[in-house]
């Protein structure tokens, strides 16, 4: 097994760097550099620019540029310089990381969790009332923008604000004392965050579990959105794999046995109906970073998205560049995590 | 194809979605007819000023007889409300003004004309201008059935128009990655070797980039501040770009299995050049599963477009988008969508298309599917 994995990262090295490779190819074909905001200003001489350019290293060939970049990468591990922040690109880039891995490894989780007991109980109960709910949830789920669905749950917690911040004061609702007591901020009238990762006042003076608490409120919403996206058509597919193996002659057997339903399921069924779909995690990764994305544009989670965005217009490359790399990684270990799955729920590879 | 368009034709669900969207798409056709207002125009200052007007209220009844009568709406006016010093839009019920249909109102080009681009219009002086709107009110009453954004401009047109953009970059995206996934599929497939081993290892580099970066990077080539008509071609060709990875894996996996077949054996021994027998004789085995794609990339797409519309980075004023309608209403603070609710109407408009299509491509799905009894 180790050697196996050990020869699909091989495999996919190459793969990394086609990737780092066109990505930077990319950048550099967008017009102009960073320099170029500096040109109409008056106060700066053009020899001052020319000697930026070629501090900054833009002055010499794109192809000299990558090689230089990854060079340095793969010796040192330095990803160059931010031009906008003037300090190494690694020190901006992975805090981000880690914000944006937080919020996406916590949804795949969930998206993992709930999926497969979901599809299997819309499977077993084909078309029953429940299945039905199902059925339309998921269809709605897979068609909402998950950027307005984060919009509309923001909107719906700000219009709830007045509602919660009354308790404190004479309303007599049982409600409104009820969300009082569970919101995040009944001062406020929150019942849960509407942006940021954390409050910094509330979270410096508390103690770990506090600061855990914290960014937990905070990441009500987001993973919210995130994960019912994903959810929603992943349920999909674990119905329809439930639904075609159930047919199958080697349930029949087992039934017929008199293999408790269950044993039947959980072991005969799933084992051969989740091959596909836990080696998805590959494909499903980058989806759910790409929606990941949007959402934390929405409710100004400090992720990959809103920074690349920004790192983009000001055609900052390395930093740019470090992100994509970082993305990528991340990517590949996905890969390289549903092949190890995959192994262990399919025997049939184990012997290749 | 005779026999999938049957089976489409018993599925309700997909029957509703194609009658919907062939609406929208009429509705967006005729755009500038049935909308009462232009797509810009704005009402912010001057003699009539309805930024952030609630939807217009249609009146059934007459006040003095109680009778029903011709629909008809007040002018707006606005007033400071005493308790809370915000701005109120109170109807002023002295004058109502009668709904008419027909009306004369903003000119405009009409709809085929006005697939001719404006350069050449204007080059030439055609410029042919009708003014006929489907309904309208006369001035200074307007009748904005779905309420104004922070220009004063009527969302209803504005939907209208935005759907102009959503749902053509869909289909044109769409059928450009169609077309780069099956022809790359197509030759790697075929050939097999090394230049299978390039184009997969090219399709797998791809993937590696999320669709999103790769989108944002791509977008970022082009200049950040063009005109919306070349943002439109920018868009269809950068969204073309970045799908068509995962068609043409599996065009390549069909065409390795179609290419065994006896008819293609019998095409080469006739003497048929490679590039004839891929595109005539095995290619067209996968157009089951080409359709099938076209219609699930086509609400992929749409959603694609209005996130980079959202952005900032696609579609810009003043032209309109139903993601960028979004943004520009979320740009004065989340908390103006709660006082003023019509403004989510593009975001449910881009649920209800992209629902549209993904029962239409369920429908096409189940039609074209061998294991389903006929």
């Amino acid at each position: 097994m180790i050697r196996y994995l050990s020869r699909r990262f091989v495999q996919l090295i190459p793969t990394l760097l086609g990737a780092t490779l066109l990505s930077f190819l990319l950048i550099q074909l967008t017009p102009g550099d960073f320099t170029d905001r500096f040109i109409l200003d008056p106060n700066i001489d053009p020899l001052q620019l020319e000697r930026l350019k070629t501090q900054l290293g833009l002055d010499k060939p794109v192809l000299v540029q990558y090689f230089v970049w990854l060079w340095h990468l793969v010796t040192s591990g330095y990803m160059g310089e931010s031009f906008t922040y003037r300090t190494p690109a690694t020190g901006v880039i992975v805090p981000l990381v880690l914000n944006s891995m937080l919020l996406v490894a916590i949804s795949t989780v969930l998206t993992y969790l709930l999926s497969i007991p979901i599809g299997v109980w819309a499977a077993t109960r084909k078309n029953s009332p429940g299945d039905h709910v199902v059925s339309f949830l998921t269809v709605i789920g897979v068609a909402v923008p998950n950027f307005f669905l984060i919009l509309l749950l923001m909107i719906g917690v700000l219009s709830l604000q007045p509602i919660i911040r009354a308790t404190g004061g004479n309303t007599d609702g049982w409600l409104s004392h009820l969300l009082g007591k569970l919101a995040y901020n009944p001062q406020l009238g929150l019942l849960f965050p509407v942006g940021g990762m954390r409050d910094n006042d509330t979270y410096d003076a508390a103690n770990w579990l506090g600061k855990i608490k914290e960014l937990g409120w905070h990441l009500v919403l987001p993973t919210l959105v995130i994960t019912a996206s994903s959810l929603a058509g992943l349920v999909r597919v674990v119905r329809a794999q439930v639904l075609d193996f159930i047919q199958m002659d080697f349930v029949r057997t087992a039934r017929a046995k008199g293999t408790a339903p269950r044993r039947v399921i959980y072991k005969h069924v799933l084992r051969n109906a989740l091959g596909p779909v836990v080696s998805g995690l590959g494909t499903v990764l980058p989806e759910l970073v790409t929606g990941a994305g949007l959402v934390e544009f929405v409710y100004r989670w400090p992720g990959i998205t809103p920074a690349f965005v920004a790192a983009i217009r000001e055609q900052d490359l390395y930093v740019v560049m470090g992100l994509l790399t970082f993305s990528g990684v991340f990517l590949i270990v996905g890969n390289l995590i549903s092949d190890l799955l995959l192994l262990l729920v399919d025997p049939r590879i184990r012997y290749q | 194809m005779g026999r999938a368009v049957k089976h489409v034709r018993r599925n309700r669900l997909a029957l509703a979605a194609t009658v919907f969207l062939g609406v929208m798409y009429f509705l967006a056709a005729f755009a500038d007819f049935v909308a009462p207002y232009g797509e810009s125009e704005a009402y912010y200052r001057g003699a009539i000023v309805r930024t952030y007007a609630p939807p217009a209220q249609l009146h059934w009844r007459d006040p003095r007889t109680g009778g029903f009568t011709r629909p008809f709406v007040y002018p707006l006016t606005q007033e400071r409300d005493p308790s809370t010093f915000e701005l109120v839009y109170k109807e002023d019920m002295a004058r109502p003004f009668p709904v008419q249909f027909f009306v004369q109102g903003t000119p405009y080009v009409p709809f085929p004309l006005s697939l001719i681009p404006e350069g050449w219009r204007q080059a030439t002086g055609f410029q042919p201008q009708v003014s006929w709107h489907l309904f309208g009110v006369a001035k200074p009453a307007l009748v904005q059935l779905w309420g104004a954004d922070q220009l004063g401009r009527d969302v209803f047109g504005r939907i209208l128009f935005g759907a102009r953009i959503t749902l053509t970059v869909g289909i044109f995206a769409s059928l450009l990655t169609l077309l780069i996934g099956v022809v790359v599929g197509g030759i790697s497939g075929f050939y097999g070797g090394i230049v299978d081993d390039v184009c997969m290892r090219l399709v797998e580099i791809l993937i590696t980039i999320p669709s999103l970066f790769l989108l944002l990077a791509l977008r970022a080539v082009f200049p950040l501040d063009a005109k919306s008509s070349t943002v439109f071609f920018i868009m269809i060709l950068i969204l073309g770009l970045i799908r068509w990875g995962t068609i043409a894996r599996v065009v390549r996996g069909q065409v390795l299995s179609l290419r065994e077949e006896e008819y293609v054996q019998a095409a080469r021994g006739l003497g048929a050049r490679d590039g004839r027998i891929i595109f005539r004789h095995v290619l067209p085995g996968t157009i089951s599963y080409a359709i099938v794609s076209l219609s699930l990339l086509i609400p992929s797409f749409i959603l694609t477009e209005a996130g980079l519309s959202f952005l900032g980075l696609g579609i810009s004023e003043p032209n309109s988008s139903w993601g960028l309608m979004l943004a520009s209403a979320q740009e004065g603070g989340i908390q103006t969508f709660v006082s003023r609710t019509w403004l989510l109407v593009p975001g449910l408009f881009i649920f209800l298309a992209v629902l549209a299509f993904n029962f239409l491509g369920d429908g096409l799905r189940d039609a074209f599917d061998p294991k389903a009894r006929k």
